[in-house]
């Protein structure tokens, strides 16, 4: 009988358990799903890099002979080796496409993955295994033939297999950022294939036991000089690039549903307080009636248990199912990965487990705070609270008050605790806008700062690297612009050791540093600036020394920072070319930038970018992040809507016997709507007020995670914060109609009755 | 003395479901103004519904209800809101004063209402509570609250002073009271009263007595003489 009291309950008060089962489900759904994109690309990343034996690291080298095996070999730490000879070769076709060949002893590490065609065939003298997005873009089938032109050789192979590299889940020309597959791939081949008599491996891969320093120490100790470079895993640019964008969704995957899960699980607790506080009288009834203490509280922590264990089931099974399909599709066109799957993690279920428990938790102790009452006390109402007057009352103003706005303050003084959850809500839902358009604001002011008050190229010309001084020379004259030099940095100061990148500029007018509020810094010829957020990470400022040197140089040298500059995306050292040769380090332009538009081809140049290439390679770059913006603010607004909703239900029902009467007594449905509104209105205002610091702080710690490289700090523009706050107080005046047709619909009759 | 309230031929039927329930079967009577009506009948005679019918909470079936030459039973929704605001007062068995407003509060409510100059304190004064005014309905006892509902409904100056078991939530003492205020709001001020009750020990004090039963007038009895509250024998 208990049970149908229960689903009578239930379905009188539809809307509260409505709100209760859609709290639950969408607390889950929204920190599932959006977990469950982020831990999918790190569980999908991690098999394919584990299927295909993905290097621990790569020795570059010239000529690595048996003996060089052998003393890599004897290091000890190595587990695994494979000698590849990769070249830069162009295909033969009419826009010249690069593809790399990798010529493989065995192919065991850094295995191609194969989607189309025949396995790898080690002994395969006239075949190819091409990647795959090449030949979708050239519309290459298996069995075709493609011919490479590299180092004088010209060779001609059958496409044996189409497929995927664990080095080339991202792969952009050092041109754009933006991988663009008719014009760049790769390509796996054995060692038969080569054309000469000796092929010269260049690359060793490597996998070794400890960690990668242990390794690059060992390896700098025992073959210093024998060898040019070591990349260890996560300094490949594939593989690095992945872990920023993962990083990217992490930071936003662990903020977001974390604010959002609170706000959910508040409000449902808050819901359940007051259902079960409703429902006093009829504990009374119940138990005057014989039932047993333990029976009544366990059919009232029932009520909400089944619609919280159901929501949060849904939730687990259905966010991770539809939210990592919004972001996967956008990002696969940039990354290739042969699986794209939303991923689960042993936390979402923590999560709706912590949700289930703290209902349960929450509907016991509220039924039994009543339970143990005296039946005879239940029975009967509790005594109203008694209104007080404070200090405010006392004042002259207050007689000047109208109806409605001493009714709204008194109301609020009376019940605290509703007033506290509504504005804890609106709080919540604010931040989230805020914070959501925030990053909105900081996503365009970057793009701004970046390619609009620093750079103010048209094109930039990727030198190759053994151009030679005087064909840079010529190319830089031909098309009237200035060298640039880019290199990566490390910078250590006494405590912090961080890598960065050094820009060398040569008095052009085409970059032009600025500080954080995009006002020029002029750099003297003599002078070494740091970035402020480098100088922050590093804990220096000007007047400090630091030191640092070039990647792959051992040649560390000490500089004095006379300058502190802003950059939103590289983090480390401007100076001038004098400076530089100052430092007794070799001034090597890496990039010429001009005012023209260029679309020749010159020699010593290996690409040509525009700024317009550059500004659509990052707008396609930062889609997911668009997207993820939309879906916040797209919940934020819905969670605003459930909680005002929520808790206006509450409050009207504790208050329907006032509006009853107040109707009886002849106010108008208007009035009444007025009154009702004038509350939520406040506590819009209230919340919204002190949303906005906390979205800041949301915003604030965002940003800080997202990677040493970004510099952005957290602001919004006046027309996204009107907007924030337009749809804030918009919602709250929707709920508020839904109200209204509630005030006509009341019975009145009813209000004369019953004497609470 | 006039004719203030005339109900003419009143007939209201409830349905639910097939079932149609009669609570209001032809129903005639008057009101004079000024007088002191008490409308008796056991429950379920339809006491309630008479007294929704007059105070404008719902509509009737078919007839007429005419207050102050107004034809109540044709009007919509905010006509009925406007003529509750205007031409009656309700006082309730329990009440009904809003938690939140302290005591002159209530009465001062009113000016939101109906657009009449009302002097709170001085209508506290006349039902005794002047210093009481700025307690908050908890802080008062059953016969106070009541009597601050009283001062909520002469405030506006009704039409009709409409009572629904004004006593029934108090001790016989603090209902004479009571009583005895409504009686002396009727002859002093000429203010129409009408109880609705089922306790027959009120009609003593009416100028008229109205029983109803089983939805129909039994009978409608002038009395001569009515008896003050303090004299009835509870």
């Amino acid at each position: 009988m208990l049970a149908k009291k229960m689903l009578r309950d239930i379905s009188k008060h539809k809307a509260q358990f409505i709100s209760i089962f859609l709290m639950a489900f969408l607390g889950v759904f929204v920190f599932s799903g959006v977990g469950g994109e982020s831990v999918g690309l790190e569980v999908n990343v991690n098999d394919f890099y584990n299927e295909t034996n993905l290097a621990d690291g790569w020795i570059y080298s010239y000529g690595i002979n048996d003996l060089f095996l052998d003393q890599i070999n004897a290091l000890g730490a190595t587990t695994e080796m494979e000698r590849q000879y990769v070249v830069d070769s162009v295909a033969n076709f009419d826009n010249d496409p690069d593809v790399t060949l990798h010529f493989v002893e065995n192919n065991t590490i850094s295995k191609f993955y194969l989607l189309e065609g025949d396995k790898f065939d080690i002994n395969d003298e006239n075949g190819v295994w091409l990647d795959k997005s090449f030949a979708d873009a050239k519309g290459l089938k298996v069995g075709d033939n493609i011919s490479f032109e590299f180092e004088g050789h010209v060779i001609e192979k059958e496409i044996r297999g189409l497929g995927y590299s664990p080095e080339y889940v991202y792969h952009a020309s050092s041109a754009s950022v933006i991988p663009d597959f008719n014009k760049i791939g790769f390509a796996y081949l054995s060692n038969k294939a080569f054309p000469g008599d000796n092929i010269s491996y260049n690359v060793l891969e490597v996998k070794f036991d400890g960690t990668s320093e242990n390794y690059n120490d060992l390896l700098s100790y025992h073959m210093d000089g024998y060898y040019s470079s070591f990349v260890e895993r996560s300094q490949h640019s594939s593989v690095s690039q992945f872990a920023d964008e993962m990083n990217q969704h992490r930071m936003m995957g662990d903020i977001f549903p974390v604010v959002f899960i609170l706000i959910a699980m508040l409000i449902l607790l808050t819901t359940m307080t007051r259902i079960i506080t409703h429902q006093r009288m009829q504990i009374g009834i119940l138990k005057a009636s014989g039932f047993k203490n333990h029976s009544i509280i366990l059919h009232y922590v029932s009520y909400g248990f089944w619609l919280v264990l159901i929501g949060s089931i849904l939730g687990l099974i259905l966010g991770p199912m539809t939210l990592p399909q919004l972001f996967y599709p956008s990002m696969s066109a940039t990354y290739k990965l042969p699986s794209w799957n939303p991923a689960w993690s042993m936390n979402f279920v923590y999560v709706a487990v912590l949700m289930v428990l703290m209902s349960l938790a929450v509907s016991y102790y509220s039924v039994k705070s009543i339970s143990d009452e005296k039946p005879a006390d239940t029975i009967r109402p509790k005594s109203p609270k008694v209104s007080t007057s404070g200090f405010i009352e006392k004042l002259d103003i207050w007689k000047h008050l109208s109806f409605n706005a001493r009714w709204n303050w008194r109301d609020a003084k009376r019940n605290k605790f509703r007033a506290l959850m509504t504005i804890i809500g609106v709080i919540g839902c604010s931040a989230l806008l805020v914070c959501a358009f925030g990053m909105y604001d900081g996503m365009n002011d970057l793009k701004e700062w970046e390619y609009n008050q620093i750079n103010h190229y048209d094109s930039k010309l990727v030198i190759e690297e053994n151009a030679t001084d005087s064909q840079i020379d010529e190319v830089a004259e031909a098309v009237n612009g200035d060298k640039l030099m880019e290199s990566a940095i490390e910078i250590e100061s006494d405590s912090v050791k961080k890598s960065g990148s050094l820009t060398v500029l040569n008095n052009t007018d085409l970059v032009t540093p600025t500080d954080y509020d995009w006002n020029k810094v002029e750099i003297a010829d003599d002078e070494v600036s740091i970035s402020q957020k480098m100088a922050e990470m590093l804990d220096v400022g000007v007047g400090d020394k630091v030191k640092w040197h070039i990647m792959g140089s051992d040649k560390w040298v000490n500089t004095t920072i006379d300058k502190i500059h802003a950059d939103p995306i590289s983090q480390g050292f401007i100076m001038s070319a004098d400076k530089l040769e100052d430092l007794d380090l070799n001034y090597t332009p890496t990039s010429i930038v001009t005012v023209e538009h260029v679309v020749n081809d010159y020699g010593g140049v290996k690409a040509a970018n525009s700024m317009k290439n550059m500004t659509g390679s990052w707008d396609e770059l930062t889609e997911s992040m668009w997207l993820l913006i939309y879906i916040l603010i797209f919940f934020a607004s819905l969670l605003a809507v459930i909680v005002l909703y929520n808790l206006g239900l509450l409050s009207f029902t504790e208050i329907e016997r006032e509006i009853a009467t107040l109707k009886v007594l002849g106010f108008k449905t208007g009035a009444l709507r007025k009154l009702l509104l004038t509350q939520n209105l406040w506590f819009t205002a209230i919340g919204f007020i002190l949303g906005l610091p906390v979205g800041y702080i949301i915003l604030d710690i965002m940003w800080k995670s997202s990677g040493d490289s970004f510099y952005i700090l957290p602001s919004i523009s006046l027309s996204n914060f009107l907007l924030a706050a337009a749809i804030t107080f918009a919602l709250s005046i929707l709920v508020n109609l839904m109200f209204s047709r509630k005030i006509k619909k009341l019975d009145m009759v009813e209000s004369l009755k019953s004497g609470e | 003395m006039c004719t203030i309230i005339e109900f003419k031929n009143v007939n209201k039927e409830y349905k639910s479901g097939d079932h149609i329930l009669k609570a209001m079967n032809n129903v005639n009577f008057t009101i004079d103004s000024g007088e002191f009506v008490v409308i008796l009948g056991p429950s379920g005679a339809g006491k309630s519904t008479l007294l929704n019918l007059l105070g404008g909470l719902d509509s009737v079936t078919s007839g007429e209800i005419i207050v102050n030459n107004q034809h109540v039973e044709s009007f919509d929704d905010n006509q009925l809101t406007e003529y509750r605001a205007k031409n009656v007062g309700f006082i309730f068995q329990f009440y009904n004063l809003i938690p939140n407003l302290t005591a002159l509060e209530n009465v001062e409510l009113m000016k939101d209402i109906v657009k009449v100059n009302i002097d709170g304190l001085s209508v506290l004064d006349s039902v005794g509570l002047k210093d009481h005014a700025n307690q908050f309905p908890a802080q008062l006892s059953g016969g106070e609250q009541q009597r601050v509902s009283i001062a909520r409904a002469v405030a506006k100056q009704p039409t009709m002073l409409l009572c629904d078991e004004p006593t029934g939530a108090l001790d016989s003492k603090t209902g004479v009271l009571i009583l005895n205020l409504l009686q002396s709001m009727s002859n002093n001020q000429n203010t129409t009263v009408v109880i609705v009750t089922h306790n027959a020990i009120l009609a003593e004090a009416a100028d008229k007595v109205i029983r109803i039963k089983n939805g129909q007038i039994e009978s409608i009895v002038v009395n001569e003489s009515p008896k003050m509250g303090t004299d009835l024998d509870w």
